[in-house]
């Protein structure tokens, strides 16, 4: 199977690999797995207090190029995007701009599941309720 | 039960050759349980479904049928393929559990992908907590390996003992796999069974994974 030009590329010149200091209140962190094929993946925010805003992404992948590629372009679509726009990001938005083989489609499904699970993590250190955000939107 | 597309008996065991006239039969849609003339069941007398396999490959090998027509040529051939990958898939039992499940109608494993968010299959944090910074452990001994560094003995030390734990744990996975299979083969609670060998093979591909990464990282420092 080959990887199309943008997966290569990402695997290649990952964006935004690194860690947030999870201790901080305006950091959340989303750690998940892909039970398909035994890849984990932990993407972290840096939100805004004052505008909701995700000012750093920050991505580390264990698993194959299409896992690396689905983190890396989540934390550069992330960026800059408020808590609620994030959350719109869809699993099928990433197949598309990747041109993942259904194979590889559970690879963006972790992807958009790291997402959540970061800006949960988020929610839950400051108190924002699951029901609050959803009325925002 | 088919019959024999030669001489008409009725085929006994496997459907790939008849006991009667020895024919090999053209290879229908069939599974791998019965083409090695084997009932539905996890648990299996691995002796004799191996003494089966070498003799039905006997039976079906194409040298046999080097001046056949050419019709009996292509059974030959392809039913000795498809006793090939029957007995490479169940003769494995992680793989015969997967295998029998996607058979009985379970999504398993890749199945899965795209369907159902993986969310509601997490395995546990705490597990996935332990795969993660082992991982990046990992990397780090790489790294220096790449840099033609010697390797932190305190890393390498931790991850020797990360191979044990994570080897065991393994052990255990499988075992469970086991009982999970013996508790399907009675036929009682079988969704149930189904269900928790689904969870254990979801789990055993994160620690199968560390295990042979630490293994790999660990020879190449030895």
């Amino acid at each position: 199977m080959a990887y199309s030009d943008k997966v290569v590329d990402h695997y290649n010149n990952p964006r935004n690999v690194g860690t947030l200091d999870k201790s901080t209140s305006e950091v959340g962190t989303g750690l998940v797995g892909a039970p398909e094929c035994g890849d984990v993946m932990r993407l972290q925010i840096r939100v805004n207090p004052e505008t909701q805003v995700i000012e750093e992404a920050k991505f580390k992948t264990f698993g194959c190029g299409s896992a690396i590629a689905s983190s890396s372009l989540a934390t550069e679509w992330v960026k800059g995007k408020t808590v609620a726009e994030a959350l719109e990001i869809k699993n099928t938005d990433i197949v598309k701009e990747l041109a993942l083989p259904p194979v590889k489609i559970h690879c963006s499904v972790l992807a958009e599941d790291a997402i959540r699970a970061a800006i949960s993590d988020w929610k839950k250190k400051n108190g924002v309720a699951e029901t609050e955000a959803v009325a925002a939107q | 039960m088919a019959d024999c597309a030669q001489c008409g008996v009725a085929l006994q065991g496997s459907p790939l050759i008849c006991g009667g006239c020895g024919a090999v039969q053209p290879v229908a849609a069939t599974d791998y349980f019965a083409v090695l003339g084997l009932e539905r069941r996890l648990g299996l007398d691995g002796a004799a479904v191996e003494r089966e396999f070498h003799r039905l490959s006997r039976r079906l090998h194409p040298d046999r049928f080097a001046r056949a027509s050419e019709a009996e040529k292509q059974n030959s051939l392809a039913a000795t393929a498809l006793l090939n990958d029957a007995w490479r898939t169940l003769r494995d039992p992680v793989e015969r559990v997967e295998y029998l499940l996607k058979l009985e109608g379970y999504a398993v494993g890749e199945e899965h992908a795209g369907k159902g968010k993986s969310a509601e299959r997490q395995p546990p944090p705490d597990l996935l907590e332990e795969v993660f910074e082992l991982n990046m452990q990992l990397e780090e001994l790489r790294m220096s390996q790449r840099m033609g560094e010697t390797a932190d003995a305190e890393v390498v030390a931790d991850l020797a003992a990360a191979e044990k734990r994570f080897a065991a744990m393994l052990n255990d996975v499988d075992a469970a796999l086991v009982a999970e299979g013996a508790r399907w083969d009675g036929g009682q609670g079988r969704a149930e069974a189904a269900a928790r060998m689904i969870e254990l093979l979801d789990r055993r591909r994160y620690v199968r994974n560390l295990v042979r990464d630490v293994r790999q990282s660990l020879t190449v420092t030895a």
